[in-house]
């Protein structure tokens, strides 16, 4: 085996940064290879990567030390473009690394830039590899989330590079479009023989698809290992805040208390796990799965017979709702799911007031929401969107939490400002824009901005989507948290771990309209639903299914509570020992 | 019936951003399958510098009239989006369109009436016949064109990334403004000083949203600046055979000529009837 990627002492600090990002880093990947790369937020993953395409340090400046090359080409002596020849990288922001309007044209725009003559030929190629065939003349602002993904790296691919770098390729997809990509990947990676990177924190994904992990800690490299003999290390991967899958957790705790042998390897995937925990566990008997508890609260906001669609800029309108009802009431924690386009969305602008339906009405506490003024919505429906970015219109955190108070006259502004910022952990950044904070941060002040006018109902658009976990569990943590303060909360998510701990009722949009409604057990224990609309449980769900098609376990937790030892493996397990 | 039907349903949403965005699409990109979409754009660049131009220095009626008729057939064969004819409409009437009517309306003669309707003839002609060219083609194939006629390479990628970037700042706008219409507190707008105080306060929220708007596109940027670097745009832009390859996918056909010689030949006989009178 050849190495395509090598690097010895690579060192580089940001221009006026005090510490370097990347520290003494010496690495070989194979050709071929399917790596994935884990790692803290602000390990330097992302910086590793673009020192590798040129961009560092011949783009971005900065103090670079040591030696870098791919494919044989000195990183800091050959020009970007022959480097983009050999490396394709697609960002995580993948939207903004669409340059042209159609699509066919956006995937051979750098063949041509390098004048290529055959570059319309390789941009179809291309479009071919990634599955967008049939998609060429479209315009992108028609592709979904994960076309578009799938064009950034068609992008990438049509200079037929030898090595892809996707950074946290998933990120913003359902999984049905995170299944896709990874396949193109796969595909790639076997039957092009190209060298794929991928920055994931995704360990579910990472144990399906990757051949190998390389740990990044502080800016150096830890270890590059073997998928599962990576995944293994549970306490080490924890430590640098990344959480391998459920099933292995759930096998290493299980190790810890002595019901799991310690000579086995812990399974990474659910095939692995069946073989796995089958011979140890047996399920526990248990009453019957909960059923949604009619609440009997009144109504906060109806929906009757409500119909959307979209102006489309060619032919037909797009149509989102067709004649949806939908009730919710006070004190409803509801999770809203369905793949991307599924209108959730839609529905929560139209609570807003800011998309009004064709037909039908929707109330919000008994009013039709076209006659109540948007100032006075505001302190009954508050909305976070799946940007924060678009939160901040001030120009710092605190200014922001206030704005909506101020501009009130409340009395007690300053004193809730101080509040707010104390309980969501903003106090020491009070001062700081906005924009300019992490993404945890950012997801916190604006969830901040979002209840300072204490309103009745919160709307939440993909609270913890662009998270990496640890992030994500903090933010889990947070909701829970303010399910005392605020009445009635909507999340519209992807991320069935938040649905499954945290909501009380699921509801399932498909095909524009509610195809399911009903507590987790109802939803996640119901099939043809899970088939229908392309849920993904949480892994640990799958893994109790596997085991056993009447179990419903959502954590690892409730796995550990719901399976016990089966009494005559652990005799011989004793004996053993 | 239909129209008004329309304009009705127009005038509901005529202020949403949403219809803005769609309205510069279709502007843009929504009529790409028509007659004049699919024209050479150097032909089309020509055929507007004499319709942009020479109607300004000819005062002679009947020639006027035919020009007028010709970009009002282009203009149907472009199908300009609703928004831009409104805009013309309005536009029109504004600049010479009001004098006219009040004219004939208080009974001028024609010493008074003809070169009021010469200069709206002008007026209307000129913007016709931009339209038709600006928003019948795509901003790909104009910014090929103008690059034909020795454009600089940077002038000609702004038009069509200014393009490309125009719906994602407007759907970034309309979240900005979202956050103000939600959490803002606007003056009661019952009474006519309530009414100003209104609009007052909406142009300053507008105002205002302009600096969160500008540093999100700005921290948008970054990412596409590294991008256009890597897919080689600079290179591009030293690179003569990039030309050469971008230049070739231009070509006069049938059609061109067609269109070329037709819009010649109804000039001319304008001309011809305008001397015979």
């Amino acid at each position: 085996m050849t190495s395509v990627i090598k690097t010895e002492h690579l060192t580089y600090t940001y221009p006026g940064a005090k510490q370097p990002i990347l520290k003494d880093i010496s690495l070989q990947i194979e050709k071929g290879d399917f790596l994935a790369i884990v790692g803290n937020n602000g390990c330097g993953k992302s910086t590793l990567c673009k020192a590798l395409n040129g961009l560092i340090p011949q783009f971005i400046r900065g103090t670079f030390s040591g030696h870098a090359s791919v494919c044989g080409l000195d990183t800091s002596q050959s020009d970007v473009g022959a480097l983009a020849r050999k490396i394709g990288y697609v960002y995580q922001d993948f939207e903004n690394q669409i340059i042209r309007p159609t699509v066919l044209d956006d995937a051979s725009y750098a063949c041509l830039n390098y004048a290529m003559k055959d570059y319309i030929k390789r941009g179809r190629e291309a479009l071919e590899m990634c599955g967008l065939e049939g998609k060429e003349e479209d315009y992108i602002w028609q592709l979904s989330g994960g076309q578009t993904h799938l064009l950034a790296l068609a992008g990438e691919v049509a200079l037929q590079p030898e090595i892809l770098v996707l950074d946290e390729p998933i990120a913003q997809l359902d999984p049905a479009h995170a299944d896709r990509i990874y396949g193109v990947l796969r595909e790639l990676n076997e039957t092009y023989g190209k060298t794929i990177i991928v920055i994931e924190h995704h360990t579910e994904y990472i144990a399906d698809y990757c051949k190998h992990v390389m740990l990044m800690k502080d800016g150096r490299v830890q270890w590059i290992l073997p998928v599962k003999e990576a995944l293994q290390r549970v306490e080490e991967l924890q430590e640098s805040n990344i959480f391998p899958p459920q099933v292995t957790i759930a096998a290493h705790r299980m190790r810890k208390a002595g019901r799991f042998p310690t000579y086995a390897a812990l399974p990474t995937t659910i095939p692995e796990g069946k073989d796995a925990f089958s011979p140890l566990l047996s399920r526990r008997e248990k009453g019957k799965g909960l059923h949604l508890r009619g609440n009997s609260s009144p109504e906060v906001v109806s929906f009757q017979k409500v119909s959307v669609s979209y102006r489309s800029v060619k032919g037909e309108a797009h149509t989102v709702f067709r004649d949806l009802n939908l009730n919710i009431h006070r004190g409803d924690k509801v999770a809203l799911i369905g793949s991307n386009g599924a209108g959730k969305s839609t529905l929560m602008k139209m609570l807003v007031g800011l998309i009004r339906p064709a037909s039908g009405s929707v109330k919000l506490y008994g009013c039709d929401i076209a006659s109540v003024k948007p100032e006075e919505l505001s302190r009954k429906i508050s909305m976070v969107y799946q940007n924060p970015e678009d939160m901040f219109i001030q120009d710092c955190v605190e200014a922001d939490i206030s704005y909506a108070m101020e501009v009130r006259s409340a009395a007690d502004s300053r004193q809730r400002t101080e509040e707010l910022l104390e309980r969501f952990r903003l106090t020491a950044l009070r001062s700081r824009d906005g924009r300019l904070l992490s993404g945890g941060q950012m997801r916190r002040a604006s969830l901040a901005i979002g209840i300072a006018l204490n309103p009745g109902i919160l709307l939440l658009d993909e609270p913890t989507a662009n998270l990496d976990i640890a992030t994500r569990k903090e933010m889990m943590r947070t909701l829970e948290e303010m399910k005392s303060i605020t009445e009635t909360v909507v999340i519209a998510t992807h991320d069935m771990q938040l649905v499954c701990e945290w909501a009380d009722r699921i509801v399932v949009l498909w095909n524009g309209e509610v195809v399911a409604d009903g507590s987790r057990d109802e939803i996640f224990g119901n099939r043809d639903i899970v088939k229908k609309v392309g849920i993904r449980p949480p892994e640990i769900f799958s893994m109790g299914q596997a085991l056993c098609p009447q179990a419903l376990c959502y954590t690892v937790d409730e796995f550990l509570d719901c399976f016990e030892g089966r009494k005559e493996n652990n005799e011989a397990g004793r004996e053993a020992v | 019936m239909k129209l008004a039907e329309k304009l009705s349903e127009n005038i509901l949403d005529k202020l949403s951003i949403d219809f803005l965005r769609n309205q510069v699409l279709k502007n843009a990109y929504g009529n790409n399958d028509t007659r004049i979409a699919k024209m050479d754009p150097r032909i089309l660049i020509v055929w507007y510098l004499f319709f942009g131009l020479v109607p300004w220095f000819v005062n002679d009626l009947p020639f006027l009239i035919g020009c007028f008729l010709l970009v009002s057939i282009t203009i149907r064969m472009a199908r300009a989006a609703g928004l831009v004819l409104f805009l013309f409409a309005v536009g029109v009437f504004s600049q010479t369109g009001y004098l006219l009517l009040v004219t004939l309306l208080f009974g001028g003669d024609a010493a008074a009436v003809v070169p009021l309707l010469i200069m709206t003839l002008k007026v209307a002609t000129v913007s016709l016949a931009s339209i038709t060219v600006f928003s019948g083609m795509d901003p790909d194939r104009l910014a090929n064109g103008l690059m034909w006629f020795g454009c600089p390479e940077r002038f000609s990628f702004s038009i069509s990334y200014a393009y490309r970037m125009l719906p994602l700042l407007m759907e970034e706008f309309q979240n900005v403004l979202l956050s103000y219409r939600l959490r803002g507190n606007p003056p009661e707008h019952d009474g006519v000083i309530g009414k100003i105080r209104y609009l007052i306060y909406q142009i300053k929220v507008i105002m205002h949203s302009f600096y969160p708007l500008m540093l999100n596109t700005a921290k948008r940027s970054r990412t596409t600046v590294e991008v256009l670097e890597i897919k080689g745009y600079r290179y591009a832009a030293r690179n003569k055979d990039v030309r050469k390859i971008k230049l070739s996918s231009l070509k006069v056909t049938n059609d061109d000529l067609l269109f070329a010689s037709m819009s010649f030949l109804w000039v001319a006989v304008a001309f011809l009837i305008s001397t015979i009178l």
